[in-house]
């Protein structure tokens, strides 16, 4: 049989598989393991074994746990609640002003945490309640929210990065450091958006009333000092990081004690809090490391085949597509597929084939790191099945239906294409900072 | 999330099947709650590394003893996180499906499951039998060798069928078949949680209060 068929094989046999809803590692790691043996026989069933020793010695997934960890003691403790108070109080005379400041929130919170979960329980549980008193339009909110949230995997640091850097061999300082200005830039679009759609329609987001905006100047300074705490976990972080004191990995352990003493000095890490953060932790971390252990043995069989070589011979030379005309068919398929697809399912399906497939014809790797992030967004987002529309609907108060989480994101959505357009079009938004701080 | 209360088990089943169930669950609980709290171990052993790093002289065993906790983490705490119902599915179809529904497809599916558990094992004993000094192809017959010289001659009769062991090629030189070990026990405890799984949800569609 020829190569591309037995890639195929296993392409399609894994979606049978996935449909059947066994768990998403079980079905990877069974078709890896059958196509390995079917193919090599005995020597085939190390493979899947060998791919544990390779994630072992794979020193920057030791930041996963850490990050995680991270992100449910803060998510959990609430000690990034006075955030929200901070930008409320300051940015609500504004016209729509409190989304803004919603959209500010979630960049801070991103900072912190490299997943989206942190940003969505305190935009959904804290911001949307206080947005729609004041008579915000729910429909606006609810797409802020989840848009924000969305940031966390973008702005560093950012766990599908890291994830990423596993899958295409590339380092995650670059990584991060690529994803720093796409994700102010989208930020901005959001905030322009934002404000001019409240310009035009001004019942969508009212300023605060006379009463509320009187708060007295000590106050709001006073107010100001919720901001150090991001600021100070970030430094924690970064700042042992960059002037080469620690590994990242180092320093995400720094960043994940930081977080936790924090919580500890503010009160708030109960024996409830306590248990669920790091409950949720070893299950999240079991869910990423188990699926990764599975798809990193279909990876080595997939790669041994050489089918990606086989693929791009088929679209550039058989069916004579430019590296361009592919590379916005694979966004657009990825994007397709992101709307009825399981979202870390798609991120360890997709990465193995399109990777590979990108850097085969002649793409920076790190740049598209940065355009796969942002359609990983777009995934997470899109109905019927996105983790951050099952996060909000879990979250977000009972007057908001399903419906109107749907129809919410379309602005946003609209945006993340336009930025994921800008991005592909001029690839020094994502390569200037690394560039500059690394020198290349 | 799912709480972490004990999962329920369904009464239909005769007595030693669920006696099985019971004793696997709180089996694998228990060494998943374990390994819970390994975090704050490869937490702290981060933290020693940047600090020896920055203060003293830097260490040569922080890294790649943080790397065997992370296996150690996941591995272990991995039935565990089965109990607790965090291994995505790809909810397409399957959301949509009953509970009895959903029984007959993961008790036949979880057989994929299980083949590939059991490849893993296979391939862990293979690896875990070279890093004791064995370069054939029979690793269940070295084990089987090991065990009969343990038992009838005693530690040293069995430390005769070992030949080189095998270390990591880092310059603290660690031994890897502890790690090994570890690993294949990780796999054949997510081989018995797949298997209470299976007997869960034969009880299911059986019938019978859950």
């Amino acid at each position: 049989m020829p190569y591309e068929m037995i890639a195929l094989l296993m392409f399609s046999s894994m979606m049978l598989m996935l449909l059947t809803g066994q768990r998403v590692f079980g079905a990877i790691g069974f078709v890896g393991a059958a196509a390995g043996m079917l193919l090599w026989g005995v020597g085939g069933v190390d493979v899947p074994f060998s791919a544990a020793m390779k994630l072992m010695k794979w020193y920057p997934l030791l930041t996963l746990p850490m990050f995680i960890f991270m992100g449910y003691v803060l998510s959990e403790s609430r000690i990034a609640d006075d955030l929200y108070k901070m930008f409320h109080v300051w940015m609500g005379n504004v016209k729509g002003g409190l989304a803004i400041g919603t959209i500010g929130l979630m960049v801070l919170i991103s900072a912190m945490n490299g997943l989206s979960v942190a940003g969505m329980a305190i935009g959904a549980t804290i911001a949307l309640p206080e947005l729609l008193r004041r008579g915000y339009d729910k429909i606006m909110v609810t797409g802020v929210v989840q848009a924000g949230s969305s940031l966390g995997i973008l702005v560093p640091p950012s766990v599908v990065l890291v994830l990423y850097a596993m899958i295409a061999r590339q380092p995650v300082g670059q990584l991060w450091l690529a994803g720093v200005i796409p994700g102010l830039m989208m930020a901005t679009m959001f905030i322009i958006y934002i404000y001019v759609r409240c310009r035009m329609q001004p019942h969508l987001g009212p300023p605060l009333s006379e009463e509320e905006r009187n708060v007295p100047m000590a106050e709001k300074l006073r107010l100001l000092r919720a901001g150090l705490l991001p600021i100070f976990i970030f430094a924690s972080m970064m700042v042992p990081f960059v002037n080469g004191w620690t590994s990242l990995v180092e320093s995400s352990a720094i960043g994940a004690m930081t977080a936790f003493l924090a919580a500890i000095l503010k009160g708030r890490m109960t024996k409830e809090v306590f248990e669920n953060s790091v409950r949720n932790t070893l299950a999240i971390s079991c869910m990423f490391m188990w699926i990764i252990l599975a798809a990193l043995g279909f990876g080595a069989i997939f790669d041994g085949l050489g089918a990606v070589k086989a693929i791009e011979t088929l679209f550039t030379t058989q069916l004579g597509l430019n590296p361009w005309m592919i590379l916005i068919l694979m966004q657009l398929s990825f994007i397709l597929m992101g709307t009825f697809l399981d979202d870390t399912a798609m991120l360890v399906i997709v990465a193995p084939l399109y990777v590979p497939l990108v850097g085969m014809l002649g793409f920076d790797l790190i740049w598209y790191g940065i355009l796969y992030t942002i359609t990983t967004q777009i995934a997470y987002m899109t109905p019927p099945f996105g983790y951050n529309l099952f996060l909000m609907r879990a979250m977000a108060p009972p007057e908001i239906g399903l419906m109107d989480i749907y129809r919410s994101i379309i602005p946003f959505v609209g945006i993340m294409i336009v930025a994921l357009g800008l991005v592909m079009i001029f690839p020094q938004i994502a390569l200037w900072l690394p560039e500059y701080v690394y020198g290349k | 999330m799912a709480d972490a209360l004990p999962l329920a088990i369904p009464a239909g089943l005769p007595r030693p099947i669920r006696g099985y169930i019971r004793s696997i669950d709180a089996m694998n609980r228990f060494i998943g709650r374990v390994a819970m709290y390994m975090i704050f171990v490869l937490i702290g052993i981060l933290l020693w590394s940047s600090f020896s790093k920055t203060f003293l002289t830097p260490t040569l065993w922080t890294l790649e003893m943080a790397q065997f906790v992370m296996v150690a983490y996941y591995i272990l705490g991995g039935p565990y996180s089965i109990q607790l119902g965090s291994n995505v599915r790809m909810d397409l179809f399957y959301g949509g499906w009953s509970v009895r529904q959903k029984a007959w497809f993961d008790s036949i599916t979880v057989f994929f499951l299980m083949f590939y558990l059991g490849v893993l094992f296979y391939g862990g004993l293979g690896s875990l039998s070279y890093s004791l000094g064995y370069f054939g192809l029979e690793p269940l017959e070295f084990f089987w060798q090991l065990a009969v010289a343990f038992f009838t001659g005693g530690p040293e009769a069995a430390g005769e069928i070992l030949g080189f062991l095998e270390r990591s090629s880092t310059a603290w030189r660690p031994y890897l078949w502890p790690i090994k070990t570890l690993l294949v026990l990780g796999v054949l405890l997510m081989l018995l949680q797949a298997l209470a799984e299976l007997f869960r949800d034969i009880g299911r569609i059986r019938g019978g209060e859950v």
